[in-house]
């Protein structure tokens, strides 16, 4: 083999390791995404209604130690991806949450105000 | 040591060992959760309802489970557990948001009906008063035009009543009391002594008072008075068969016969002293009486 050859070989064998090396990129897209649905299910009405709060707090929980997981390595970056899915799946339920307990607010509301109109 | 004691119980040792390793698994309460909820979505409401989350929800326990399958001790696996929970519970969780958006709808729809029915039973109720009170005014308008119409008549007979007095007054006595409008005819001009056959000149005479006192569709009463000369049922008699004569008299010249009666008085009711000629004069008499219209 030729000295150029076993030069490029050398070349791409450091770049295949180093891309190894690295192969878990930190969740930063995803933990800004969580962070997105827990804004939302505050802004939803998450805090008023305690299921959801206890949810939101938890997604606010799991956020916070996948912030100081992400970018010190490989498997803390894939442990810090797999709390954000957490977090957003806790942020999710609780915007959910506080929705379902306006919509039965609302729903006892129309019976109560049919029934008061039907005893008319 | 005796080693048939050692194998004895060397061997449901070993056996127990081998149970413990390759025997089930006790899973993760995550993992136990994300499976109750999930078939609590998939065979309820949200089943129906929200069949997208409850897929996503049965994804996400699928890969929990062979997470749990690979590796049982990672803390990843309690995490996938864990969003496999939480998507079961949001399919619920949507589900019964949707039922109840649901309910408010159809209530919504029931109170409008209810409240358009209302509506129209109190249109109707309004209709139907509308139609009360304009018949009642109607019936109240022709009562009012009915009774103007009798003030008129009641206006325009005592007017011609008031005629006929005049008209009469210049052939006999004319009073008013209590019983009505009094014509009083002496005796002596209507009859005979002792007698109740009328006299030509009484004729003339009352020919003049009926022809007054014709159309007034008034009730008449005719009495008949004597003095106290005689027996009292004599002139009981006769004072009942002058005013008979009297009314007939009426009667024939177009006095309506139900409208006059004829009533003897005899000799109680005098009106002047019977021991002088003067008074027996007096009381001998007939009396017209016509009765104000009720």
């Amino acid at each position: 083999m030729k000295p150029k050859a076993v030069f490029a070989v050398m070349v791409a064998s450091a770049g295949l390791v180093a891309a190894c090396a690295s192969s878990f990129p930190p969740p930063n897209n995803e933990w800004a995404a969580a962070q997105g649905d827990v804004g939302r299910a505050q802004a939803g009405g998450a805090p008023g209604v305690p299921d959801a709060r206890l949810h939101l707090q938890l997604a606010e929980e799991d956020l916070q130690k996948a912030k100081a997981l992400i970018g010190t390595d490989d498997d803390n970056n894939r442990r810090a991806l797999s709390l954000t899915e957490v977090a957003r799946s806790e942020a999710q339920l609780a915007l959910s949450l506080g929705k379902q307990a306006e919509a039965d607010g609302q729903a006892r509301q129309a019976q109560a105000e049919l029934a008061k109109a039907a005893s008319h | 040591m005796n080693w048939n004691r050692i194998a004895v119980l060397a061997v449901p040792v070993t056996l127990f060992g081998v149970a413990a390793c390759g025997g089930e698994r006790i899973p993760p309460k995550g993992l136990v959760d994300a499976r109750t909820d999930y078939y609590q979505a998939r065979d309820g409401l949200a089943g129906r309802l929200d069949p997208t989350d409850v897929h996503e929800a049965d994804v996400a326990l699928q890969k929990a489970e062979r997470a749990w399958e690979n590796e049982p001790n990672h803390p990843i696996t309690v995490d996938l557990a864990i969003v496999a929970d939480r998507k079961a519970l949001l399919a619920q969780s949507v589900a019964a948001t949707m039922k109840s958006q649901q309910d408010v709808q159809t209530a919504t729809a029931q109170l409008q009906d209810l409240k358009n029915q209302q509506l129209r039973s109190a249109q109707g109720q309004l209709t139907g008063m509308a139609q009360t009170l304009g018949a009642t005014q109607m019936q109240l308008e022709q009562q009012k035009a009915t009774a103007e119409a009798q003030r008129q008549q009641l206006l325009a007979l005592e007017a011609k009543l008031h005629d006929a007095r005049d008209t009469i007054a210049k052939i006999a006595s004319v009073k008013d009391d209590a019983r009505g409008m009094v014509i009083t005819l002496p005796g002596e001009v209507l009859f005979k002594t002792a007698k109740y056959e009328l006299k030509a000149g009484a004729m003339a005479k009352l020919d003049q008072i009926a022809e007054q006192l014709k159309g007034k569709e008034l009730p008449i009463t005719v009495y008949g008075f004597t003095d106290n000369v005689g027996a009292g049922d004599m002139n009981m008699t006769l004072s009942q068969n002058r005013a008979q004569s009297v009314r007939d008299y009426l009667v024939s010249k177009g006095i309506p016969s139900d409208l006059v009666k004829a009533q003897g008085k005899g000799a109680d009711d005098f009106i002047a002293d019977n021991t002088s000629i003067e008074g027996r004069a007096q009381n001998r008499r007939v009396e017209i009486v016509v009765q104000p219209k009720q």
